[in-house]
């Protein structure tokens, strides 16, 4: 691999081990606190992110995948939001023992994020190129000219035309598909090692869907980044991720490569997931839907949070917690009938 | 950016013009439904026609469409329009005094008094307001909304009477036994304001002022920047590892401040209102003072001149708040 690069976070985050994962979340759990009333948003969350990989994480809205990934930046707005157990480490340095100045000084270093919205995640009121010449200036100590000049290289690099121009212009001024091409810039500035993108594309039609995944592959592969896709959207994943985390329910409910996820689910809620994906060869046919609506954080069900929904659910189901089980080596499902699901038996 | 200034200029200028027009209507009507006010210089006697003729004259009342009810009387308005633009405001019935003159004294005073009340309101709001935001729900929020509202429940002549009465002479004392008679710094504290020092004695008066409306200017900081702390774009500058103050400087409060700005428009005819009272009370020769007692004596030519300055002023504070907007929202430079 002639460009493959290699990156060495320890030079600004002292106490990493470079043999360490790059990212891995562990046994995550977030809570809201509203009124006196705990909500759990994620219950044990765990994945592992590497060099030069994307992993994506997929459920519906509510599953806590974007606080998830907000606990991760060390973003989310506490309180009401509390981490109340697990650990986030960035080739072994717990990011959540560390203090404050630190953990800032990761975040956009070291960790960057790509919004859903563009539009609203963008400041209205400064042009883009203050908004990306900012982290240079505030993280690299760069003038404003030099902040500008890197602004402008930032934006040629994400594919805006004209970018000496465009610089000195406004949020409100690009489209749709290029202003996520800004955000993606201004993830980019200080060169982190891993990008989060919350549901990046969804704000934008189809084709310039398909742009902006392209851009965010080839940008990590020509940068070595870890990239975690956040999104619904399991079509999205298929050509671009390598692993998958499909979460429900505040949990990481299934863990796999992206091809064994998709032939071999061993879980019934991505299998489910996976029938309700539009495809050619059912034209006409009645969409497969997941019947019921997501739980409510605030009252789960008892045993498997899915249970109620699950087409292959038992009375045990409703019992006890299911286990995790590994029907195969780095194919993990939180399902009492993981291995039967995994045989395509249920 | 060039356009949206036009525009605006050319409205800022119609409304005046309209301003202008409908105040020099109403004079007009009053003169045709209560009778010819020049007749007033002849107290109880009759005057011969001559004299009547020659003090309408005096006064530009004597166009016949003062004899027609509902006249808009277009002559005598483009004549008042050019003596205007000449700088000629008309004399004072009393005493013949030039009426410009008598506003070249009281326009400084003003505006020295509306310089420092507005500053102080803006300063006070927005260090309250931006604490009170960041602090919600807290103590320090409880009590700035607490303390805003009862300063603001005070009306301003009554902070005004204490501190003239009870706090002005003290501090004065105190003050001069420090830095001594003849120090500058010894007429801060003076209760009633001196010709000799048109600035120092008007800081505390316009400082009091400025506490008119402060509960109000300072629960509108406080919930703009509310909005503010909790959306995408301050999410995005907190991933960006911004510090705390960073972003509530450069995302949080830059983006507060245009409801802020407009409420600084609407708060100026308030403190128009209060300083009548404030210059009674400090007595200082400002506007407030000389349209109250024109008013008073039915001084014609004072209290139109005021009027139309007082709309003058009035519309340059919301232009120039129009052209704030522009300068704070690229969204509106740019529409």
């Amino acid at each position: 691999m002639t460009n493959m690069r290699i990156r060495v976070v320890g030079d600004t985050l002292p106490g990493v081990d470079p043999n360490r994962p790059l990212l891995e979340v562990d046994d995550l759990h977030v809570e809201f606190r509203l009124r006196g009333v705990r909500i759990p948003a994620v219950r044990g969350a765990s994945f592992k992110l590497e060099l030069g990989r994307t992993l994506a994480i997929v459920g519906e809205s509510g599953s806590g995948k974007s606080v998830t990934s907000q606990a991760v930046m060390g973003i989310l707005d506490t309180p009401p939001a509390r981490i109340t157990r697990g650990e986030v480490r960035l080739q072994g340095v717990d990011l959540l023992a560390l203090d404050e100045e630190t953990r800032r000084s990761v975040r956009a270093n070291h960790i960057a994020m790509v919004f859903q919205d563009a539009l609203s995640a963008l400041n209205p009121v400064w042009s883009v190129g203050f908004q990306i010449g900012e982290l240079f200036r505030v993280h690299r100590g760069l003038s404003r000219a030099e902040a500008k000049t890197r602004a402008v290289e930032l934006l040629d690099l994400v594919g805006i035309p004209d970018a000496k121009n465009r610089v000195g212009h406004y949020p409100h001024q690009f489209s749709g598909g290029m202003r996520q091409r800004v955000m993606i810039a201004m993830a980019l500035a200080l060169d982190p090692e891993i990008l989060i993108a919350d549901e990046p594309t969804t704000a934008l039609d189809v084709t310039v869907q398909a742009q902006i995944m392209r851009l965010l592959k080839d940008i990590q592969n020509d940068r070595n980044m870890g990239l975690i896709l956040i999104t619904h959207d399991l079509g999205v994943v298929a050509d671009v991720a390598d692993d998958v985390a499909v979460m429900y329910a505040g949990e990481v409910v299934e863990r796999a490569g992206i091809r064994d996820a998709f032939k071999r689910p061993a879980h019934p809620y991505t299998k489910a997931l996976l029938r309700a994906i539009p495809r050619v060869d059912t034209i006409g046919q009645a969409l497969e839907v997941i019947r019921g609506l997501p739980p409510n954080p605030a009252s789960l069900p008892s045993g498997c949070p899915f249970h109620p929904r699950c087409f292959a659910a038992e009375d045990q189901c409703a019992e006890a917690v299911p286990p995790w089980l590994e029907p195969a080596s780095g194919h993990g499902s939180r399902c009492h009938f993981a291995e039967e699901v995994y045989a395509d038996e249920r | 950016m060039g356009r949206y200034v036009i525009r605006r200029l050319l409205q800022a200028l119609l409304t005046l013009g309209l301003v202008l027009f409908l105040m020099h209507w109403l004079m007009a009507l009053s003169v045709q439904v209560r009778g010819n006010p020049a007749r007033l210089f002849f107290g109880d006697r009759t005057p011969n026609a001559a004299a009547l003729a020659q003090v309408e004259a005096m006064y530009n009342l004597d166009d016949s469409c003062y004899d027609r009810i509902g006249d808009p009387c277009v002559m005598p308005f483009v004549e008042r329009l050019q003596a205007y633009a000449a700088g000629d405001f008309g004399t004072t019935l009393r005493g013949n005094r030039d009426v410009g003159e008598l506003l070249a004294i009281s326009i400084p005073n003003t505006l020295r008094l509306f310089a420092f009340s507005i500053i102080t309101l803006v300063v006070l709001a927005m260090v309250f307001g931006s604490w009170a935001a960041r602090h919600r729900g807290r103590l320090q929020d409880h009590a700035v909304r607490g303390g805003t509202i009862l300063v603001d429940s005070v009306p301003v002549f009554l902070i005004m009477l204490i501190y003239t009465s009870l706090i002005a002479v003290p501090l004065t004392r105190w003050v001069r036994g420090i830095f001594g008679d003849e120090a500058a710094i010894g007429q801060l504290f003076r209760p009633t304001y001196d010709v000799d020092y048109p600035w120092m004695t008007i800081i505390i008066p316009g400082l009091l002022l400025g506490t008119a409306g402060l509960a109000s200017m300072t629960r509108l900081v406080r919930a703009s920047q509310l909005e503010n702390y909790h959306a995408d774009f301050v999410r995005t500058a907190h991933a960006k590892g911004l510090s705390r103050s960073r972003v509530a400087r450069v995302h949080i409060v830059r983006n507060s401040l245009i409801p802020v700005v407009t409420a600084i428009g609407y708060n100026f005819a308030f403190i128009l209102t209060g300083a009548v009272v404030t210059e009674g009370i400090v007595q200082i020769p400002g506007m407030g003072q000389l349209l109250w007692n024109a008013l008073l004596t039915t001084e014609v030519s004072i209290v139109i001149t005021s009027f139309v300055i007082i709309a003058v002023v009035v519309l340059a504070v919301n232009l120039l708040v129009d052209l704030l907007y522009a300068v704070l929202d690229p969204r509106i430079r740019y529409a």
